[in-house]
């Protein structure tokens, strides 16, 4: 599904990620986990393809199609769907209209017709329901005065109405508590399917335990230093993120 | 002197002198005494008005070019360019038409229990001394040079008095239609009785592209605890040069909601100047001012507290596209003694174009102790992050931008009441945006 050969990228001049290899197949989902600044979010931001990081080296196949080559907007509706860290709020534009827009404009690039208003609103109702949110994020702005859970569920629901085969969660799980991580975790949960796979970014080893990943990866430095299953998670957990930058330098 | 201020002081010669002859008298001898204002008047530093000034003008009669005895039925045949209704005909409001100026008052007007609609010119012949207090000039400010004109030069205007609350709005269809060479100057006087309330709406659009040179003025009065939600949204065609005036005087406790939307024309220049003459009055303006292809529009707003205890509110939303050039420049007043008043000024801008330009000057100048006055300014391109957002969802990218310059608009847009004006008027934004076809599906 995806295949990430010796990436380097730049942002503002500065190298951040320094040559990441990963492969991902579908019915997949992988933990990517590391310290802060090690170029998690970068990755995550590249592969969705924001501008203003720059490309410097490696390549990218998403479906056998050369990702790098497509415009942000191509890659989502190609099936590619980023889940924000930050997911930043947008006032006066309507939570849902902005969701139908990118469900038509998917569907649109699938040669299917627009969605049905009134199919859609139950579908997002139940969607919504689903991930226990109230019906006034109906009503309101993009993530306009949203807490930091509730934006974190609503990239979720986007994630789950959109139905992305590749699903990218930026950190989704900071900022929880336990019971927000659990709807989140279960919401992330109920898209794995043999054809889909999901990469988690995260710093912690905590959603782990409730989404249980194929493998993991560290990254440190810009690149993949470690890789293996489940457990290297528990690992790090234990014995931190040194441990792991400490075996590099030995 | 110049040639337009020559033709202007012809047409002042020829005219017959009516009942308002010693008011247009002062007003002309100062009016061709200052001139032209110029780039170097201060409300006028941004808007060169020497290509006008260099024009010959004649008057613009009352005539369509459709017709030679203007009629509201002749005048619902005729088709101004950007023919935009901004009140459904299910609401039953009054539609008053205005040629060039003349108000066009058919017997079958309607009648609207609670206002009074009157002919300036006639009342003047009836009863000058109630209308005498709207043609007081207020001062030689150079924002103020060309009311005098208009008071010297106008043929008939619209005289409304409301004296009750009055839920269904009115509109006043202005029609400019003529040619480059003619001058029209349109006036309008809404007097709301203390306790009366009502919604004017004043829609500028023209026949055609090519107009008469637009000089326009309104006087509100609102007495005591009087509400008026008013609008003024400037539709003509490109070509139009339009330049509108509007006062506002406020006695205790009322409360003026005013839209003020740049849409249309090529040259749009208005001001605003607001009295809040006595404790408790309350102004909100909203500015929605829309720059799209070559357009300029000039937008200045002069709000003075001259009583304690007053407040007032200013939301300008500026867009500039293309190679369009959009100014606002707004200025409170605080006078001496006027202690407890409350202003906010709030304006953004949008540019949507590198060879767009839009300038906003908020200015305060406070004389008393104890007030609150704040003021923001801002103006920058669209924001990176949030139209990142939206691409990576799937939208394109002219959707995107669309959405966000819209909803950069909304503070403005959901402040309207009028709920068939506000989607009248984001119809015809809309349509000056990117990608209007996917907008419309949205809204």
């Amino acid at each position: 599904m995806l295949k990430i050969s010796d990436l380097t990228a730049r942002v503002a001049g500065k190298e951040i990620l320094t040559g990441v290899n990963l492969t991902v197949n579908a019915g997949e989902v992988h933990a990517i986990m590391g310290p802060n600044g090690s170029g998690k979010s970068t990755l995550a931001q590249v592969l969705a393809g924001r501008e203003d990081y720059e490309v410097t080296r490696g390549s990218v196949t998403f479906e056998g199609q050369d990702l790098l080559a497509m415009r942000a907007e191509e890659r989502a509706r190609a099936g590619l769907f980023l889940g924000f860290q930050y997911p930043v709020e947008i006032p006066g534009v309507n939570n849902v209209y902005l969701l139908k827009a990118a469900l038509n404009a998917k569907r649109k690039a699938a040669g299917e017709p627009e969605v049905d208003a009134y199919e859609f609103l139950a579908l997002i109702r139940q969607k919504m329901k689903f991930m226990q949110m109230s019906e006034s994020f109906l009503t309101r702005g993009v993530n306009e005065g949203f807490s930091g859970g509730e934006k974190k569920r609503n990239e979720v629901l986007q994630m789950l109405v959109l139905e992305p085969k590749l699903a990218i969660l930026d950190e989704t799980d900071s900022g929880l508590d336990i019971d927000a991580l659990k709807v989140v975790a279960t919401g992330v949960n109920s898209l794995r399917d043999p054809a889909r796979a999901v990469v988690l970014v995260t710093h912690y080893q905590r959603l782990l335990d409730y989404v249980i990943p194929d493998q993991v990866h560290v990254l440190s430095g810009g690149r993949i230093v470690k890789s293996g299953d489940k457990s290297l998670a528990h690992e790090l957990e234990r014995r931190g993120y040194d441990w792991v930058m400490g075996a590099q330098v030995a | 002197m110049s040639a337009a201020l020559r033709s202007f002081e012809t047409q002042w010669r020829t005219r017959a002198p009516d009942a308002l002859q010693a008011i247009r008298e002062a007003a002309m001898e100062r009016f061709l005494k200052l001139g032209l204002p110029s780039l170097r008047d201060e409300t006028w530093r941004y808007t060169d008005l020497r290509a006008l000034g260099a024009q010959s003008y004649r008057e613009a009669g009352c005539e369509t070019s459709s017709t030679a005895t203007p009629s509201a039925a002749a005048l619902s045949a005729a088709t101004p360019s950007a023919s935009l209704s901004l009140v459904n005909a299910g609401q039953h409001a009054a539609t008053l038409t205005m040629i060039n100026g003349c108000p066009v008052l058919d017997a079958d007007l309607p009648e609207i229990n609670g206002i009074e609609i009157n002919s300036i010119r006639e009342l003047f012949n009836q009863d000058p001394a109630r209308l005498r207090g709207f043609f007081e000039p207020a001062s030689d400010a150079d924002q103020r040079r060309w009311v005098l004109l208009n008071t010297a030069l106008f043929i008939d205007g619209l005289y409304l008095k409301i004296t009750r609350p009055v839920s269904t709005p009115i509109v006043i269809r202005h029609v400019s239609t003529g040619d480059g060479a003619q001058a029209a100057h349109p006036r309008v006087i809404i007097d709301a009785s203390p306790g009366a309330s009502a919604t004017v709406i004043e829609h500028h659009l023209s026949e055609g592209d090519i107009t008469p040179l637009n000089n326009s003025n309104t006087h509100i009065a609102l007495g005591k605890g009087a509400q008026l939600e008013h609008y003024r949204v400037f539709a003509s065609g490109a070509g139009a040069t339009h330049l509108d005036a509007l006062d506002i005087d406020q006695a205790q406790d009322s409360l003026c909601r005013q839209f003020t939307i740049a849409l249309g024309g090529g040259l749009v220049r208005s001001s605003l100047e607001a009295r809040l003459s006595q404790p408790g009055a309350s102004l909100e303006s909203y500015s929605l001012l829309v720059g799209h292809q070559d357009r300029h529009v000039d937008c200045v707003n002069i709000v003075t507290h001259a009583a304690p205890n007053t407040q007032s509110r200013q939301t300008a939303r500026a867009i500039a596209g293309d190679v369009s050039r959009v100014i606002f420049n707004s200025k409170v007043i605080v006078n001496a003694g006027a202690n407890g008043a409350d202003s906010k000024q709030s304006c953004r801008g949008l540019l949507l174009s590198p060879n767009a330009e839009i300038d906003t000057r908020p200015q305060l100048e406070i004389h008393a102790d104890e007030v609150k006055c704040a003021h923001g300014a801002t103006t920058g391109r669209l924001d990176p992050d949030m139209l990142f957002y939206m691409l990576s969802r799937g939208l394109d990218r002219e959707t995107a931008q669309s959405l966000l310059v819209y909803a950069f608009l909304a503070d403005v847009l959901t402040g309207m009441s009028v709920t068939s004006a506000r989607s009248a008027i984001e119809n015809a934004l809309i349509s000056q945006l990117p990608d209007s076809q996917t907008l419309r599906k949205f809204r």
